[in-house]
């Protein structure tokens, strides 16, 4: 893949400034605070048990967070793709061994952001900490209509929710991944996708 | 009638595979200047040089996959390829048959290397051509034309120089074999050494060769070895190729279509929110159901 560091850099300058109103003065402060890393597909950015230091962005490319049970059978937890950010927050926040694993399924482009840049960027910008905090509050809502999801609703109703929040991951990424994020077996995902073909073929 | 120019000689990039059983040199768009708008109406071409694939039991190739506003050509030149798509069309292309698919509204479809051909294994030559569709006809409903080697029209050029087989379009004064959307001349000149083929087509059109075996020398001066692109200059309607030795060349042109060109993965649409109704579609089951 080319895709350099300093492109990789200001593109991550220009999201954060359409996003989060950073002037080009306040991210020549912050971008010594940043490492951007290319990330071969199958790579580990996170082990289970270590203690995580960055959160991700993800320039180019697909990342992954997923645990693994005692039988060990991977359960993943989000898929992160361009413009996402993916971390494990026990451990960036609260310094706790990770739970989770966090790997590369597509060779990516990943801005590394430490709690030092938080904090910098959140003490010289207003705008970027109520952006950050608005990325948190929309986290926690995701993550709480993924437990309801998860808890009472169908394989289909949790598919078709799945394809509103990631529309092009279902070229991306194999069935089975789809399956584990779903929490549901990939031959029920099967089952999902061919009856909504049955009711939606032909009907363009 | 002017000579048609070369503009650039590309020569093959660096393979990458397509699945497990494609190994291609991507000429169109990511060769140098031959992006979709200017190498449009053909938006995609993929060559899989000449390679040995190995015997194996399980069939190399792509899963399914789906395709929105375009057709999809497959020229093979060695080996054998199956697939399946969920309009319920399946069938072999082997050496010289032509698979011309019209995905429009949408398709979904695998490809795989055929079950004998895997087999014993073998030498396996393919051209995979994206062709554009006008806007008014990228969600018409879509089709599909096997073509044997046997159906494609041929035109015997003189002096024992070879043929020329018309796929589509026109060469002299035979009609090609397929049906397009948008006036498009896809032949294979399949040249003895020495033998000599003219082509004319209007100056605007995009043209384009792909040397498949064996060289050619272009309008008496450029040299030209196998597995190299040659684009031309849309400008001049006439250009001579000659064979050095036995050859085959791919020879492309087609008139543009001035119309937006959004495309992301398998769907080349004319803006982004079309994009996204591929997408939509796609994931809702609009394009049907195809067993892996």
């Amino acid at each position: 893949m080319n895709f350099s560091k300093e492109t990789g850099l200001s593109n991550f300058r220009s999201y954060l400034q359409t996003k989060a109103q950073v002037t080009d003065e306040q991210f020549a402060v912050l971008a010594e605070k940043l490492k951007v890393e290319q990330i071969q597909k199958g790579n580990v950015l996170l082990r289970q048990g270590e203690v995580c230091k960055h959160s991700f962005f993800v320039e180019k490319g697909l990342l992954r967070s997923f645990t693994i049970d005692n039988t060990g059978k991977e359960h993943i937890i989000q898929f992160a793709s361009e413009h996402w950010f993916i971390t494990d927050r026990s451990s960036t926040f609260f310094h706790e061994p990770s739970d989770l694993y966090i790997d590369a399924i597509e060779d990516s482009c990943i801005v590394f952001l430490d709690q030092d840049f938080i904090n910098l960027a959140s003490d010289i910008s207003t705008s970027f900490r109520q952006y950050n905090e608005k990325l948190l509050q929309n986290h926690i809502r995701h993550l709480q209509k993924r437990i309801n999801l998860l808890l009472g609703a169908t394989a289909e109703q949790r598919y078709l929710d799945f394809i509103k929040l990631y529309p092009d991951l279902t070229l991306r990424v194999p069935q089975w991944m789809i399956a584990s994020y779903l929490g549901v077996t990939p031959e029920s995902l099967s089952r999902v996708r061919k009856e909504l073909a049955r009711k939606n073929f032909k009907s363009i | 009638m002017a000579t048609k120019n070369i503009e650039i000689v590309v020569a093959p990039p660096a393979p990458h595979m397509v699945g497990d059983g494609f190994r291609v040199h991507n000429f169109i768009p990511s060769g140098y200047h031959l992006d979709m708008q200017r190498m449009n109406p053909f938006i995609m071409m993929d060559y899989n040089s000449k390679y040995y694939f190995p015997p194996t039991n399980n069939p190399r190739g792509v899963s399914v996959h789906p395709h929105r506003g375009f057709e999809t050509v497959t020229i093979a030149y060695k080996g054998k390829v199956a697939h399946h798509d969920s309009a319920g069309n399946s069938g072999v292309i082997g050496e010289g048959d032509v698979q011309w698919m019209t995905a429009a509204s949408g398709i979904l479809h695998k490809e795989y290397h055929e079950e004998g051909f895997s087999k014993t294994g073998g030498e396996f030559q393919m051209v995979q051509l994206w062709v554009n569709l006008p806007a008014k006809d990228k969600i018409s409903k879509p089709k599909y034309q096997g073509i044997t080697h046997q159906e494609i029209n041929t035109f015997q050029l003189p002096d024992n120089g070879g043929l020329v087989e018309v796929i589509a379009g026109q060469y002299k004064d035979v009609k090609g074999t397929a049906s397009t959307f948008t006036p498009i001349h896809l032949q294979n000149a399949r040249l003895n050494k020495g033998g000599i083929a003219d082509f004319s087509f209007p100056g605007n059109y995009s043209t384009a060769l792909l040397v498949v075996e064996g060289s050619i020398k272009v309008n008496n001066t450029e040299t030209v070895a196998s597995d190299h692109f040659v684009l031309f200059q849309n400008d001049g309607e006439s250009f001579v190729i000659e064979a050095l030795e036995n050859a085959i060349v791919l020879v492309l042109s087609g008139e543009p279509i001035n119309e937006p060109i959004a495309a992301h993965g398998p769907f080349v649409m004319n803006s982004r929110a079309e994009l996204m109704q591929a997408f939509e579609d796609f994931n809702t089951g609009k394009f049907g159901y195809l067993d892996e």
